[in-house]
C-alpha cells in the first residue's frame, strides 16, 4: 500500500501541487498525510473518493481514508 | 466607558443596487437546452502532445457527475442537434467548467472555456443542425484565485460537471449587464471622484427600478436611462491617457510541467483568435518564441490562423527571446542565444524583427541586458515587477531610458500595475494615478488580459473599451499594441528620465539561491555547450563537420529551463524532476557529440594560459573532488592549446600543522599562516606574502550559518530582511582534522550536523597556490533554513565587486540610505571581491549566485530548504565548492576574471588544429572569448569576446572579419577591432 500511495497516487497528486504520504494501514483505515496543495483544498474530499476508487480497482481492497492535512504556517491564519 | 460599535443591519441602498445587479446577471441566458450525450475519457498528458489513456475507457458524462483527475486530461465528446426554436439565433455553448478547455465544434477550432469565459459562439462553426462537439480539457490547479476569488472554493482536483448546453442569450440584458459591471466598478472605486460615485449609485438603482425581473420587460428601458442620463452625463471629468495592450502572460512551467504550457499556450491563442473574429478591433501581443514553435508544430491549423492576424497586425508577436528567462542568472551567452533563437525565429515565421523585450514577470533584470538588446535589434524593454512588487522602496521611473553596464541605452517601460488586469476602470485609473512619467513620458502602459491558461482576454473586457469614450471621469484610453506603443512614447522623447545601473528587484531575493541544483547545473552547462561549440567551429574551420541542429537544439534545451519559474526554482516538484532529467539529456549528448573530438591529449578551452591548479578526473587519481578521483595537474597549457597534462610538482615538507585550543588548528604553508577553527571557520589568515591579516577578528570566516528561513507564501522566491534574527544552532561532530595531504595539496575535514542535516566541510590547500578551496558535502535534511557561508574580511572597503558574467558592477556595503537597505542580498555569477588599495580577497564559485551584504559581513549563500510550491526543495545531497583567494592588487590586477573563467572551465580531452594566427590574434587581445560557433546560416565562424575587465582593449585579425549584430546579421568589416570598456562584439570569420 505504501508504495502505491507513493509510486503511483503521489506522482499524479504533485502534478497539481498537491503531497500525499502514507502513514499507516490498520484494520482497512489508511491514514494519509496531505501537504503542498492538498493541505488547504477545500474540495480533498472528492481526491479522497478518488484515491479510494483507485486502491478498489488496482489493490482489490477496500479502505477508509483518514486524511491529515499539515498546512504551512503562512496558510494556518 | 464602554465603546459601541454602531453596526447598521438594514440594507443600504448601494446594496440593493448591487442585489438586482445579481439578478440582472442571472438573465443573461434566455434558453439552454442540455447535451444529453456526452461521453468521457481520462488521460494523463505524458510529452508534448501525447497522453497515456487511463482504465476505465469512455464512459457517459452527466451533469452532477464528478470529473477530472490529479494532473489529468479529459477527453469529452458528444453531439446535440440545435432546436428548431434556436434556428436563424445566435447559438452558443455554454459550459461552467473550472478547468480549462479546448472545443472543437463539428472538427473546427470553434474555441475555449476556462473559469474567465463560460461560452463559445456556435454560429459559424454549425453545419445544418448538428453539433459535434470534442473537448480536451486539463483541470487547471492553479486559476487565476487570487484575482477571482469566486474559483477559490471550487479549486481541486476532481469537479463537478455542471452540464453543456446550447444556449441562446439576451442581448440586451447581457450588454446591459456589462454597462453594470463597468458602472458598478467606478461606484466602488474610491480612485474615482466621490461626488460622481453618488451619482452613479443613484442612477443604477433608478434604471432598475425599470426592469421587470421575472418577465424581463424594461430592459431596453433601462438601457436608454443609462445612455442618457449616464453616458450622457459630462459633469464629471477625468484625466489622463493610458494605452491598452491586451496580453496573456505564460508561465511556461509553474504548478504545471512544461509539458502543459503546450496547451495552455494553443488555448490562449485559439480564444484571442475568437474574439478577433468577433471584436475586429481587439489587438494582441504574444511572446516567447518557444510558444509559436508548439504551436506551429502541434496545432499547425491554428498557427496558420495566427499568420494571418500577424499579418493583419491585430496580433503582435512581442519579446524578442525565446521564452521569458530569468534575468539574474543566466550568463550574457545564455541571454544572447534566448535572443538569437528567439529572432530568428519570428523572422522565418512572420519575416519580422521584433525590437522589443517583453518581460513582465522576471525578478529583476542584469546592468548586462542593455548591451545584449541592442545588438539583437531590440530597442524597447518592458519589464513589470520592480514597480509592483518592491518592498522597500517605489522605482522612480515607469518610461525611461536604462543605460547599461558598457554604456549602451535602451528605451525602459516599468508599467505601474501588474502585468494581469481584467481591464476594470478601476485598474486603469490606478495605472494612472500610479504613473510617475506623467509630464514627460506620454502615456502609460496598461496591460490587459488573465494569464496562466487564464487565457488572457474576454469578451468582458473589449465590451469594457466599447464603452470606456462614453464615461467622462474615465482616463482616454487606446487600445493599441506594444510596439506601437513604445514608438508612439518613448522613440525620441528628449524628456525621459535615465536609469544607469541593474534594475534590482526588491523582492524574490530568495531565487538566487533556491534549488541549488538547478543553478549548478545550468552553470556547468553553458560552459559545458560553449566548449563544445569551440571544438566543433575550429573543426569547421580546417572543412569539418558542425552539427549545428544538435547544438542549437541543445542550447533551446537549456534555454527554455532558464525561464522565470524554472531556473529561480519556484516550481512545484514535478517541474524540478522534469529539468533536472533535460539537464542529464543535455550533458549526455554533450559528452556522445565530443567522443569522437576526444584524444589523449588535453585542450584549454579558456584565451589565456592557465595559472591556477587544475583538476584532471582518473581513476586512479589520489584526490577525491566533486565525487570524482582525480590528481591536481601543473598549470601553464596556454590558451586554446593542447598538450598533455603531468602531475603538479609538489614542495616537500610544505604543510606545518599544529593543535590549537579548543580542537583548533593552525597550520602553515608556503603563503599563509593559518588558524582553523573546530567547525572549519577560519580564526586568522595571515598572509606572509602580503604580510597581513586577512580575517576580521570575532566577524566569522569561512563560518556556516543556518538561520531560521520563514518568508511566507512567497516562500521559494523570498528571502527576508530579518532572516538573521534567529539562527540556528550546528554541531561538530568532527572537528577540523587533517584527511589527506601530499606534497602537492592538504585536505582538512570537519563534520558537522544542524537538526537531521550532516555537514562535512573540506578544505584544501596547495604547496604552490595561493587559493584555498572549500568544498561542502550537504546532506539536507531541513525545513525552512537558509544556510549561508560568512566572510567578515579584515579589507577595509565600502564596495564590493561582483561578477555578471560579462564584466563586474560595483555594489554598495554601507546601508546609508534605503536603496541600500534593500539590496541585503544580490545577484553575482563566478566571483565577487573585496579590496582594500594593493590588495584583496576574491571568493570564486562554481555554481552559486546568492550573495548577502551586511555591512562589511558578506556571505555566500548555499541552500534554501523552502516548501512551496514545492515540499521536497533542496532536500538531499549536495556538493558545493568555492575558492577563498587572498591577492595583491584590485581585482583586475589579480586577474580574477581570468581565475573564476579557470575555476569554471575544465580542461577537455582533445587536440584541434587551432590556427596559429587566430589563436594570438583572440589570446593576445585581453578579451574572454565567450563563444566560438557556427553562423546560424553557415557561411562563418562566429566569434563573439567580451571586454570584462572594464578598461579598452583591441583586437587584430591577419585578415578582415566581419562585424556582426548578435543575430549575425553583417554590419561592416574590419581587421582591426576596437572594443570599449565592457563591451562584447561579435566577428565572424568566412568559410
Amino acid at each position: 500500500m505504501k508504495s502505491y500511495i507513493e509510486d503511483v497516487l503521489a506522482p499524479r497528486i504533485q502534478g497539481d501541487g498537491g503531497w500525499v504520504e502514507f502513514v499507516s494501514l490498520e484494520d482497512q483505515r489508511l491514514t494519509l498525510l496531505f501537504r503542498g496543495e492538498c493541505s488547504k483544498c477545500q474540495i480533498l474530499s472528492r481526491c479522497l473518493d478518488w484515491i479510494s476508487q483507485k486502491i478498489r480497482e488496482d489493490l482489490g481492497q477496500e479502505v477508509t481514508i483518514l486524511p491529515v492535512c499539515k498546512k504551512p504556517f503562512f496558510w494556518d491564519r | 466607558m464602554a465603546h459601541v460599535k454602531v453596526v447598521r443591519r438594514s440594507m443600504r441602498p448601494e446594496e440593493w443596487t448591487e442585489l438586482r445587479f445579481g439578478w440582472l446577471q442571472r438573465g443573461i441566458y434566455e434558453e439552454m437546452e442540455e447535451i444529453q450525450d456526452l461521453t468521457i475519457r481520462d488521460a494523463r498528458q505524458t510529452g508534448e502532445n501525447s497522453y497515456e489513456y487511463l482504465d476505465g475507457g469512455e464512459r457517459p458524462l452527466k451533469k452532477g457527475d464528478v470529473y477530472f483527475t490529479p494532473d489529468g486530461t479529459a477527453f469529452i465528446r458528444g453531439s446535440a442537434r440545435v432546436p428548431e426554436r434556436f434556428r436563424g439565433r445566435d447559438v452558443y455553448l455554454k459550459l461552467s467548467t473550472a478547468g480549462e478547455m479546448m472545443v472543437r465544434v463539428n472538427g473546427r477550432y470553434a474555441g475555449g472555456l476556462d473559469p474567465n469565459r463560460d461560452r463559445i459562439y456556435l454560429n459559424p462553426f454549425l453545419q445544418g443542425e448538428e453539433v459535434r462537439i470534442e473537448i480536451e480539457g486539463y483541470n487547471r490547479s492553479k486559476p487565476d484565485d487570487e484575482r477571482n476569488p469566486a474559483s477559490l472554493g471550487i479549486r481541486g482536483c476532481r469537479q463537478i460537471f455542471e452540464g453543456a448546453f446550447l444556449a441562446t442569450i439576451r442581448e440586451n440584458v447581457q450588454s446591459l449587464v456589462y454597462d453594470y459591471i463597468l458602472l458598478m466598478d467606478i461606484a466602488q472605486c474610491e480612485y474615482f471622484n466621490e461626488d460622481y460615485r453618488h451619482f452613479l449609485y443613484e442612477k443604477l438603482s433608478h434604471a432598475l427600478d425599470l426592469v421587470d425581473f421575472d418577465t424581463w420587460e424594461g430592459v431596453d428601458a433601462a438601457a436608454d436611462y443609462v445612455e442618457k442620463f449616464i453616458y450622457g452625463n459630462t459633469d464629471f471629468h477625468g484625466s489622463g491617457d493610458v494605452a491598452l495592450v491586451g496580453h496573456s502572460h505564460l508561465d511556461l512551467a509553474y504548478y504545471w510541467r512544461r509539458i502543459h504550457s503546450v496547451q495552455k499556450n494553443a488555448r490562449t491563442v485559439l480564444i484571442q483568435l475568437r474574439l478577433m473574429d468577433r471584436y475586429p478591433e481587439f489587438r494582441y501581443t504574444h511572446t516567447q518564441a518557444h510558444t509559436y514553435e508548439m504551436l506551429e508544430k502541434y496545432y499547425p491549423e491554428l498557427f496558420e490562423e495566427l499568420r494571418v492576424k500577424v499579418k493583419t497586425g491585430q496580433f503582435e508577436p512581442v519579446g524578442a527571446m525565446y521564452v521569458e528567462p530569468d534575468c539574474n542568472i543566466p550568463a550574457a551567452e545564455s541571454l544572447i542565444r534566448q535572443f538569437l533563437y528567439g529572432q530568428h525565429y519570428f523572422r522565418r515565421a512572420f519575416g519580422k524583427t521584433v525590437d522589443n523585450a517583453w518581460l513582465p514577470d522576471v525578478f529583476g533584470n542584469s546592468w548586462i541586458m542593455p548591451q545584449i538588446l541592442r545588438k539583437c535589434c531590440v530597442d524597447y524593454f518592458v519589464s513589470n515587477k520592480m514597480s509592483t512588487w518592491n518592498d522597500t522602496n517605489r522605482f522612480p521611473h515607469n518610461n525611461f531610458i536604462w543605460k547599461g553596464i558598457d554604456g549602451s541605452t535602451v528605451y525602459a517601460c516599468v508599467p505601474p500595475t501588474h502585468f494581469i488586469t481584467w481591464n476594470m476602470p478601476s485598474q486603469i485609473q490606478e495605472n494612472w494615478e500610479a504613473y510617475q512619467d506623467k509630464e514627460k513620458g506620454g502615456q502609460t502602459l496598461s496591460m490587459y488580459g488573465y494569464g496562466d491558461g487564464g487565457s488572457g482576454v474576454t469578451e468582458e473586457m473589449l465590451e469594457m473599451i466599447r464603452r470606456f469614450p462614453k464615461v467622462s471621469v474615465m482616463p482616454r484610453v487606446e487600445v493599441t499594441g506594444g510596439a506601437d506603443f513604445l514608438h508612439k512614447n518613448l522613440l525620441h522623447n528628449e524628456n525621459l528620465s535615465v536609469w544607469d545601473g541593474e534594475l534590482y528587484l526588491e523582492m524574490h531575493r530568495g531565487t538566487f539561491t533556491t534549488k541549488s541544483n538547478l543553478k549548478k547545473m545550468n552553470r556547468l552547462l553553458e560552459f559545458r555547450l560553449r566548449t563544445a561549440e569551440l571544438l566543433f567551429s575550429l573543426q569547421a574551420l580546417q572543412g569539418g563537420a558542425y552539427p549545428g541542429d544538435a547544438l542549437r537544439d541543445l542550447w533551446k534545451k537549456l534555454l527554455l529551463n532558464q525561464f522565470h519559474d524554472i531556473l529561480p526554482g519556484s516550481h512545484i516538484h514535478p517541474v524540478y524532476e522534469d529539468a533536472m532529467q533535460d539537464y542529464s539529456d543535455i550533458s549526455a549528448q554533450i559528452t556522445e557529440l565530443l567522443e569522437p573530438l576526444k584524444r589523449d591529449d588535453w585542450f584549454n578551452p579558456l584565451p589565456f594560459d592557465r595559472k591556477s591548479m587544475v583538476f584532471i578526473p582518473e581513476e586512479g587519481g589520489n584526490v577525491t573532488r566533486d565525487g570524482s578521483r582525480g590528481f591536481w595537474a601543473e598549470p601553464g597549457l596556454p590558451g586554446l592549446a593542447s598538450g598533455s597534462v603531468a602531475p603538479m610538482k609538489g614542495i616537500p615538507g610544505w604543510l606545518k600543522v599544529l593543535n590549537g585550543e579548543d580542537h583548533t588548528l593552525k597550520v602553515e604553508t608556503p603563503a599563509y599562516r593559518i588558524h582553523f577553527g573546530r567547525d572549519g571557520s577560519i580564526l586568522s589568515l595571515w598572509d606572509k606574502t602580503l604580510e597581513r591579516e586577512w580575517v576580521l577578528k570575532g566577524a566569522g570566516f569561512n563560518r556556516l550559518h543556518i538561520w531560521a528561513d520563514h518568508p511566507g507564501t512567497y516562500d521559494a522566491w523570498d528571502i527576508l530582511p530579518n532572516y538573521r534574527d534567529v539562527e540556528i544552532s550546528t554541531s561538530v561532530t568532527s572537528p577540523l582534522s587533517l584527511t589527506f595531504s601530499d606534497d602537492v595539496s592538504a585536505e582538512f575535514t570537519a563534520v558537522l550536523s544542524c537538526g537531521s542535516s550532516t555537514w562535512t566541510m573540506v578544505l584544501r590547500l596547495f604547496a604552490r597556490f595561493r587559493g584555498i578551496e572549500v568544498e561542502h558535502l550537504v546532506d539536507w535534511r531541513e525545513k525552512h533554513r537558509l544556510a549561508k557561508v560568512n566572510f567578515g574580511a579584515d579589507v577595509l572597503t565600502r564596495e564590493i565587486l561582483c561578477d555578471t558574467s560579462a564584466g563586474y558592477i560595483r555594489r554598495s556595503l554601507t546601508r546609508n540610505t534605503t536603496w541600500e537597505q534593500a539590496r541585503f542580498e544580490v545577484c553575482h555569477h563566478k566571483w565577487f571581491d573585496l579590496s582594500e588599495t594593493g590588495a584583496g580577497l576574491a571568493v570564486i564559485n562554481s555554481g552559486k549566485y546568492g550573495v548577502g551584504l551586511e555591512g562589511t559581513e558578506v556571505s555566500l549563500s548555499l541552500l534554501r530548504s523552502t516548501i512551496r510550491p514545492d515540499i521536497t526543495s533542496d532536500m538531499g545531497d549536495h556538493d558545493l565548492r568555492y575558492l577563498i583567494l587572498p591577492h595583491a592588487g584590485n581585482a583586475v590586477e589579480a586577474g580574477i576574471n581570468r581565475l573564476a573563467f579557470e575555476y569554471n572551465v575544465p580542461l577537455v580531452q582533445a587536440r584541434p588544429a587551432v590556427p596559429e594566427e587566430l589563436r594570438n590574434a583572440i589570446c593576445s587581445s585581453g578579451l574572454y572569448l565567450q563563444s566560438m560557433k557556427l553562423s546560424e546560416d553557415g557561411k562563418c565562424v562566429i566569434l563573439r569576446l567580451s571586454e570584462q575587465d572594464g578598461r579598452r582593449a583591441r583586437i587584430t585579425f591577419p585578415t578582415p572579419v566581419l562585424c556582426m549584430n548578435m543575430l549575425e546579421d553583417p554590419e561592416g568589416e574590419a581587421q582591426t577591432v576596437q572594443v570599449r570598456p565592457f563591451e562584447i562584439v561579435t566577428l565572424g570569420i568566412p568559410l
